[in-house]
């Protein structure tokens, strides 16, 4: 594909060693990754597996218990103060998996998009706030005539998604952080909503990081992605490198348990067997080790 | 062919709403056989959730059938009084729910839940209910010694598995999931699907199997149906319906699964969604 923006020298989110530990329970494992610029990361996994906890560090809701993670190449893995705390979250912002619980049900679109502007760009004038919230509609193809005064309930799960976004987009963040921003929506508006990602965040160079448990949408919106299994990612590379010649044998099961038209249960291909003994052989830590140039894979030993 | 276990005939059901009724399911007829798992697919709003409610009688106001009929194994479900409703779910026919898993009580052990439901259909015998419940447990691949464990000892997948088991006690003649996988991750998802293939085949129950999701229905269903706007508008086996979608809107919405291995030169469509 082409038209792909440049890898820059420098990541705009870098995590180095990253990793959580509740009491004895280790729920991120020394990860590393890296977000460049109008690209995007996908972090695949299913649920237990670390990855929200990873979003939780990188948007300091979670502190590391290990680790570093670096902002336009600063360390922030500790940040002093109230207004540091401020000012990094205004640059990585989050859209949340649930549309229907991330917006307030008493507001108006107008009024979610409004008030992040006046907090964050208090320059802005009445008018100018006014142009910029349908300058944001119309950037996630929603139409801000018929949109701006509609409530949360008033529309639909991917309409409301599409706002999220907006919301996120009105601080001009340099990180936008989409955790299962489509698994609750409807598989047929899936593609079109993220299509939206993809385009806001080449247009907006953009660094984001994609989290999902549905490996067959990440070719759509990342250009890299990393497997990530009881909390240590287990292969990491160009997403079409990972989903067409996965290496590794989580990987494997997850791709295998993607539903797949024409292919009924029960002809042969049980996954129950094989999810078993993944999961059983996963157990050793291992090392990850680069197989071909930018693809990585953990190895038992 | 064997004997249809359920007909559903002309089904109608309304919602009340401030501008009058609004038809949410619009002449709906089928048919399931004896073991068969039919699907039901469709965008949200639909109504094909409605149809499943309206089959467990489980709908409430403002939603009303306002026409047709719904027959379980020779019973007319509509005209079921209460009392015959209580002892007729769970026993004939019986609901997984999306958030199932949310549908235990928090503060309950397992095994006590399982005992409500077998004294609620006049099964009091303590030592048989512990009997049955370790049975039923084991069938689902959950050990029995954790029956007195309370639900949020248990993953998500494993809770949606006791929920089955449940479903599943009194043998009923159907089993209507309503995206029961919805809320799990593909390889849970998979598993668990796997299973109830495996138990239905064991057990020789039928279902009824709402998802949003038409891979995934092609890949567990004898047949299927696609809903638009209250509509029953195709239904067929999976082979049939992927290699010849008799409607333009099905043929549309196959076209908008995200392929894991797209085929070059593939045009996926960017389905809109309906307006609310």
């Amino acid at each position: 594909m082409n038209g792909l923006p440049e890898l820059g020298t420098r990541p705009v989110l870098e995590a180095r060693g990253l990793s959580m530990h509740f009491g004895s329970f280790c729920a991120l494992d020394s990860a590393d990754f890296c977000l460049y610029a109008g690209r995007a990361l996908a972090l695949v996994g299913e649920s237990g597996s670390g990855k929200s906890t990873c979003a939780k560090l990188l948007t300091h809701v979670l502190s590391a218990s290990a680790g570093h993670i670096f902002h336009a190449g600063r360390d922030v893995t500790k940040l002093m103060g109230r207004k540091a705390v401020l000012d990094y979250r205004a640059a990585v912002q989050m859209v949340f998996q649930d549309p229907f619980a991330a917006l307030n049900p008493a507001h108006t679109v107008d009024h979610h998009l409004t008030r992040p502007l006046a907090l964050h760009r208090p320059d802005l004038s009445a008018a100018q706030r006014r142009d910029a919230v349908a300058d944001l509609l119309r950037a996630v193809d929603l139409d801000p005539a018929i949109t701006r005064h509609k409530y949360p309930h008033e529309m639909s799960g991917g309409q409301r998604q599409r706002v999220n976004l907006a919301r996120a987009l009105a601080v001009n963040p340099s990180v936008v952080i989409a955790d299962e921003p489509t698994s609750m929506l409807d598989v047929s508006i899936r593609l079109s909503v993220l299509d939206t990602f993809r385009d806001l965040k080449r247009e907006r160079g953009i660094a984001m990081l994609y989290i999902t448990h549905d490996i067959a949408t990440a070719r759509y919106v990342a250009e890299e992605t990393a497997v990530i299994f009881r909390g240590r990612i287990v292969e990491r590379g160009p997403t079409a490198q990972v989903i067409d010649n996965p290496r590794h044998p989580y990987t494997r099961l997850l791709l295998a348990a993607v539903p797949e038209v024409g292919s009924p249960f029960g002809a042969g291909n049980s996954l129950a067997s094989l999810a078993a003994q993944v999961r059983e052989s996963c157990e050793a830590p291992g090392t990850l080790r680069e197989v071909t140039p930018g693809h990585w894979v953990r190895f038992a030993a | 062919m064997t004997e249809p276990i359920l007909c559903v005939r002309d089904l109608c059901v309304d919602y009340a709403t401030p501008n009058g009724l609004s038809r949410a399911v619009k002449n709906v007829t089928f048919d399931i056989s004896a073991g068969e798992v039919l699907g039901l697919a469709g965008e949200s709003g639909s109504g094909k959730s409605t149809v499943a409610f309206a089959i467990a009688r489980l709908h409430r106001p403002p939603a009303f059938i306002t026409g047709g009929s719904i027959t379980l194994a020779g019973t007319d479900v509509l005209a079921l009084k209460d009392r015959d409703l209580r002892a007729w779910r769970w026993r004939d026919l019986s609901v997984v729910l999306q958030s199932a898993m949310n549908a235990l009580n928090p503060v309950l052990r397992v095994s006590a839940q399982f005992a409500d439901m077998f004294k609620a259909h006049g099964i009091r015998d303590k030592a048989d209910i512990r009997a049955r419940t370790g049975e039923l447990l084991q069938m689902v691949g959950i050990k029995a010694d954790r029956m007195d464990d309370y639900p949020h000892q248990f993953s998500g997948g494993m809770r949606q598995r006791i929920v089955i088991a449940m479903a599943l006690a009194l043998r009923p003649k159907l089993v209507v999931m309503d995206e029961p996988t919805t809320a799990l991750d593909v390889v849970v998802q998979r598993e668990l699907l796997e299973e109830v293939a495996a138990l239905r085949h064991k057990l020789g129950f039928a279902v009824l199997f709402i998802t949003h999701d038409l891979a995934l229905m092609s890949q567990f269903c004898d047949r299927v149906g696609v809903m638009l706007r209250g509509q029953l508008i195709e239904l067929s086996t999976p082979t049939a319906m992927i290699s010849g979608p008799q409607q333009d809107y099905t043929r549309r919405l196959w076209a908008s699964i995200p392929p894991l291995h797209p085929k070059p030169g593939e045009t996926l469509v960017r389905m809109k969604e309906t307006p609310q």
